[in-house]
């Protein structure tokens, strides 16, 4: 149970994972059963104590008997609550597992997305929707079992013996719980209308809570702190309002059923009493009259809630047909072995995105292990793209061949092996700056930091390398996340590494030092550098100039020659750069 | 030094604006308590009558009947009061933490990540919630028909009256002994549902980190174990959940035992027990009520004890130490208040009665985040109204928290920072946006339209100025050509990167503001934009006084240059006029 999370098959049926907590509902059957039909223990107990208080009274029994049936009814009552301790405790557990197994394969699928699919009709924001209707529908399958045996199974339990008693009055005083629930049935709608509208208003005051908190540093700055409360009090007026209208339609009117239900006590009491007084339907004794009434008044109790398990499996049906499209399991994947130094072969090389004009097209070019290919070009070239597309996130036309071996052919766990990857986003997760850089793996990352300029940075820090970075390591500098970014990069080194624009929040001291250590940290993989700061260009093996869709595989001399826009470019950065070092 | 709840303080002002509400509330309870309590004794009376073989009229049988359907009534409108209570007070909760960011310093939101205070605001909030619909008042109204119960079964019978009131002590103890296990486990199991919370949109932003690397098992683990702490904390929460309700059933059946036994024991004890049958089906009715209350608290506990943990969080978040927030009206310099477009040539001083006192001015500012590692060390900066300064650094040097120290958001150890002569952390957030347009390194979009990231939907600037900005950021073609134009919902990828520092520029200036800070606004962008880009800031600079952050490639005319290197101790200015 421990340790690794578990695969499960046919996680698209909610059947399955009933089946997976088999024994634990056993355990609920059993318990369950045996508690229930308990139930009516009490009842017929405490009918059966006055009973011999009376006689006791009358002379008929002795004190001996009332000692052996009080301590008898305690007895059973203690048994009864056992079981109870054990049905509910297992219950507990088995929505305690169902949730956890739900929320592992729903995340589970989630982290398997690529990019364009989590983004496409906003299947990211659905995805951490179903991951909290989890909750719901779990809370509608525990209270479904939970429901099972005490509602269904005691209920059957109270209407034998009701039924034992006394047939006739039984049945008159049935009438009333059914009127209580065709009542609740026809209400149903307005319920679950109003039920619905209030989590519609609590949905738009979590977008409003996330808009006022997120963002509240920019309102500040920008002085709309005191609108951005107002608008803040409109969405909770709101959701006061419909918050108020649900729940009472949901709570208030439990106490309305059961006054229904409880009209039959009337009748109990009534023709009840003409039994023990011998003018009834039968002969009954003070005994048959207490348990009769008692049971009637549990059974009314329980029958007023069974509206509300049905509201409790409706909501769970609701949020499980929200949650059934992303329940799919994964394969079970592979080690992402760092592939060997390899040539790199593009050939003929064009990307469209889907129904959309090509990026660029006809890409050929050739890179020994340990080249280092600078790619730049104006605004909207495709550079961005071209590095993508070493990621297979989308098909390509042509051919990348990373050691012989066609890259479209090469499975995702392959393609990590064989392609590192850095791009505009530093995208850190909401850990220490050591494990952002090491990611789960053995390793030094202080290494990495000093390949990168940062490790006195990093010493400086609180906590040292142990300082966590903040979700999306807000607590660090736009240049300290980037840095960290590409330590992770160097970390994790592979044959073909991409760099997006590795250096735009750095100086130009300090991206020099970081780019004499990329060479010695990466000696044998190939790297692609995707940038606009052409300071390096005249080192690097081979430089790709991409425009307007054309490409121009070439090299540093060349292109100041024949390309007077990358001339250009280049003088115009060299100046700027001195000016700035002066 | 104990002060109270901020929760509770903000619970009483809602019972304190509500009178009326509350007395119906209380009403509603006594009611319920009252007619609660009197079926059990018609009950007796008629299986009294019964046992001695004696006819009974209807009466009973309907007095009885009216008892049950009035105690139904109170039943529901004390719950519908208690949800219009509940609500009232969550709502007064949420306005109160809704005010509190307000006046929060600027640190806290750098230290805490927004989603975990977010998750404050709702699921701590909704504990609250569900502690005061089926909880605290719901608790109280049981506790006093406790009291009630009691106090009949001690005039039905003292003996068992007795012995209930030396049990209750023990039994509190016990409820108090679960309350605190389940309290701690409440705890772990907040904290981690909270970082499994935060694991599922961090993932989905990370995506592409996550697949390059092949880390998904990586994260996967990490929510395995999210899931894990939250799953131990909460198996142990069961636990005690599951064996309270069946103790206190168990022990009032135990009790209902004794009695018995004493009741049958006759001589001495017939005094302290004795009672007929429909005494003992009465009593027997009240002890199930008594300990039905205590049951009831059985079930919440953990409604309840989760709620405590969110109060806590809550208290700890409305506790969290203030800022001081400027009150005083600042004296806008008169070039800004009256007419943005009134002409003030840079650096002329002459021409600009208003402005006497420099537009921005730093003297002797040491600063840093963290006690004991200064960032900026004595530093020393004057910004004529008009003048063009760029700040240049290494890499973590400090030219970011200049920013941050002129708009106000921290204030420094030592020195002062001033803006046109007001202490710039003395500067109403209101006035700000006059003051400073502020285009970041990225571009914090809200939810909305476009017009909407320019306006942070501010009532005060008109369409007019909207698309005035958008012209001058050079993006109001581009917006226009949309099928909604300004009113087109904004969504990631609608903008390209340039685009989008476009837009940032035209948030920054839709007030006219009268300082323009920049801060690397080239760093992510190729030269060719980078062009279109300083096109935009020369025109959105014009008649400004503009501070910059630049590495390079900034080429300002006529501007200077101000180095800041905190580890150096010194603020040394190098001003170099091009």
């Amino acid at each position: 149970m421990e340790g690794e999370p578990r695969r499960i098959e046919n996680p698209e049926r909610i059947t399955t994972y009933f089946r997976l907590e088999k024994w634990t509902l056993a355990v609920i059957t059993v318990t369950g059963i045996f508690y229930n039909a308990g139930m009516t223990a009490g009842p017929w107990f405490e009918g059966q104590l006055a009973q011999r208080l009376v006689d006791i009274i009358a002379g008929k029994k002795t004190f001996s008997d009332m000692v052996l049936l009080a301590l008898l009814y305690a007895a059973v009552i203690f048994a009864v609550q056992t079981m109870r301790y054990v049905k509910r405790l297992f219950v507990r557990r088995f929505a305690n597992h169902i949730n956890r197994d739900m929320k592992q394969i729903l995340y589970r699928s989630l982290v398997h997305k690529k990019k364009e699919e989590l983004e496409k009709e906003s299947v990211g924001a659905m995805m951490t929707r179903a991951i909290s209707d989890v909750d719901v529908c779990v809370e509608g399958m525990r209270k479904f079992t939970t429901e099972i045996f005490d509602t269904g199974v005691v209920m059957a339990a109270y209407l034998v013996m009701l039924f034992f008693y006394d047939w006739r009055l039984t049945l008159l005083s049935l009438c009333f719980p059914p009127a209580a629930y065709f009542i609740a049935e026809k209400l149903k709608k307005t319920v679950s209308r109003c039920a619905a509208e209030s989590k519609e208003s609590a949905g738009h005051l979590n977008e409003a809570t996330l808009d006022r908190v997120g963002n509240a540093l920019t309102y500040r700055v920008y002085g709309q702190d005191e609108n951005r409360n107002a608008d803040y009090e409109v969405c909770l007026a709101d959701y006061e309002k419909k918050a108020v209208r649900a729940n009472i339609w949901e709570t208030a009117m439990q106490p309305l059923y059961q006054i229904i239900s409880m009209m039959g006590a009337v009748f109990i009491l009534w023709f009840g009493g003409k039994n023990v007084l011998g003018s009834g339907w039968t002969s009954w004794d003070i005994a048959a009259f207490t348990t009769f009434l008692s049971c009637f008044a549990k059974l009314a109790a329980k029958s007023s809630k069974a509206a509300k398990l049905f509201n409790a499996v409706q909501k769970a049906q609701v949020s499980w047909k929200r949650i059934q499209p992303f329940m799919q399991e994964t394969e079970p994947e592979e080690e992402a072995a760092a592939g060997k130094p390899a040539r790199l072969q593009v050939s003929g090389l064009s990307f469209s995105y889907p129904g959309g004009a090509p990026v660029f097209q006809e890409v050929s070019f050739l890179a020994e292990p340990g080249e280092l290919i600078g790619v730049t070009g104006p605004v909207a070239c495709g550079k961005s793209t071209l590095g993508r597309v070493f990621l297979k996130e989308l098909p390509y036309q042509g051919s990348i061949r990373l050691g012989g071996r066609e890259l479209s052919e090469m499975t995702q766990a392959e393609i990590s092996g064989a392609v590192g990857y850095m791009g505009h986003q530093p995208e850190l997760i909401s850990a220490d700056i050591e494990e952002n850089i090491l990611l789960g793996d053995e390793g030094n990352a202080m290494e990495y930091l000093r390949a990168v300029c940062m490790e006195e940075e990093t010493a400086q820090m609180p906590e040292g390398i142990h300082t966590t970075v903040g979700t999306a390591g807000m607590r660090l500098s736009g240049g300290q996340q980037a840095r960290i970014a590409l330590a992770r990069t160097l970390c994790h080194r592979k044959p073909l590494i991409i760099l997006d624009d590795p250096f735009s929040a750095v100086d130009r001291k300090t991206e020099e030092e970081i780019m004499n250590n990329l060479r010695k940290l990466a000696q044998g993989s190939t790297i692609l550098l995707l940038t606009h700061r052409l300071t390096f260009f005249p080192e690097l093996n081979q430089v790709i100039w991409m425009d307007d869709g054309r490409v121009i595989v070439s090299c540093h001399e060349e292109l100041m020659n024949s390309h007077a826009d990358y001339a250009r470019l280049y003088r115009m950065q060299e100046k700027g750069g001195e000016s700035h070092e002066a | 030094m104990k002060r109270r709840s901020p929760v509770f303080s903000s619970a009483l002002t809602t019972i304190r604006e509500h009178p009326v509400l509350f007395a119906g509330l209380l009403f509603a309870i006594a009611g319920a308590i009252t007619t609660g309590i009197l079926p059990p004794l018609v009950l007796e009376a008629l299986i009294n009558r019964l046992t001695e073989g004696k006819a009974f009229s209807l009466f009973p049988v309907f007095a009885y009947f009216f008892l049950l359907t009035a105690s139904g009534l109170f039943d529901a409108s004390k719950e519908s009061l208690i949800t219009i209570f509940g609500q009232k007070i969550t709502r007064g909760l949420r306005h109160e933490m809704c005010a509190k960011l307000s006046r929060l310093p600027a640190a806290y939101f750098q230290k805490n990540e927004s989603g975990v205070t977010a998750s404050r605001f709702v699921n701590d909030v909704d504990t609250v919630e569900a502690l005061f619909a089926s909880g605290i008042i719901g608790m109280a109204a049981d506790f006093c028909k406790v009291i009630s119960i009691l106090a009949v079964i001690f005039v039905k019978s003292r003996g068992l009256g007795i012995l209930l009131m030396l049990a209750a002590p023990l039994l509190f103890a016990l409820t108090r002994l679960f309350q605190k296990r389940m309290l701690s486990a409440q705890l772990v199991n907040r904290a981690a549902v909270g970082l499994a919370n935060n694991h599922v949109p961090e993932t989905i932003k990370n995506i592409r980190m996550i697949r390059s690397f092949h880390k998904e098992s990586f994260m996967e683990k990490k929510y395995g174990n999210y899931i894990r702490q939250s799953y131990r904390a909460v198996e142990k929460a069961n636990f005690y959940d599951a064996v309270y309700s069946p103790i206190v059933i168990t022990i009032s059946a135990v009790f209902i035992a004794v009695m018995m036994i004493f009741a049958a024991k006759g001589g001495n004890f017939q005094v302290f027990f004795g009672m007929s049958a429909g005494t003992a089906v009465a009593v027997i009715a009240y002890v199930g009520k008594v300990f039905e209350p205590l049951e009831s608290i059985g079930m919440e506990i953990q409604n309840i004890q989760s709620a405590v943990a969110g109060v806590c969080r809550i208290n700890e978040f409305l506790r969290e130490e203030e800022r001081d927030v400027p009150q005083n009206e600042m004296e806008l310099p008169k070039e800004i208040s009256s007419q943005p477009d009134s002409s003030c040539v840079s650096g002329d001083e002459s021409s600009c009665p208003g402005s006497n006192f420099p537009a921005a001015e730093l003297v002797n500012v040491s600063f840093g985040y963290d006690s004991g590692q200064e960032i900026l060390h004595d530093v020393t900066l004057t910004v004529m109204p008009g003048d063009n300064v760029t700040l240049v650094g290494r890499t973590g040097a400090g030219k970011s928290t200049v920013f941050k120290l002129l708009l106000g958001m921290y204030r420094p150890w030592s020195g002062r920072i001033r803006i046109f002569g007001t202490d710039a952390d003395q500067i109403p957030d209101g006035q700000k946006r006059k003051l400073f347009g502020y285009v970041e390194q990225t571009f914090p979009t809200i939810p909305g339209t476009i017009a909407d990231q320019i306006t942070l939907k501010s009532p005060d600037i008109s369409g007019q100025q909207t698309k005035k900005a958008l012209e001058t950021a050079g993006l109001w073609e581009t917006v226009n050509a949309m099928e909604k134009g300004i009113d087109t919902l904004y969504h990631p990828g609608l903008f390209s990167q340039g685009q989008l520092q476009l837009l940032s520029i035209a948030r920054a200036i839709a007030a006219e503001p009268a300082i323009l800070l920049l801060d690397e606004i080239t760093a992510n962008l190729d030269s060719v934009t980078e062009e279109k880009v300083l096109a935009a800031l020369k025109r959105a600079s014009e008649k400004r006084t503009v501070i910059s952050i630049s590495h390079r490639l900034y080429l300002q005319e006529g501007g200077r240059r101000f180095r800041v290197d905190g580890k150096k101790g010194g603020g040394e200015s190098e001003d170099m006029i091009n």
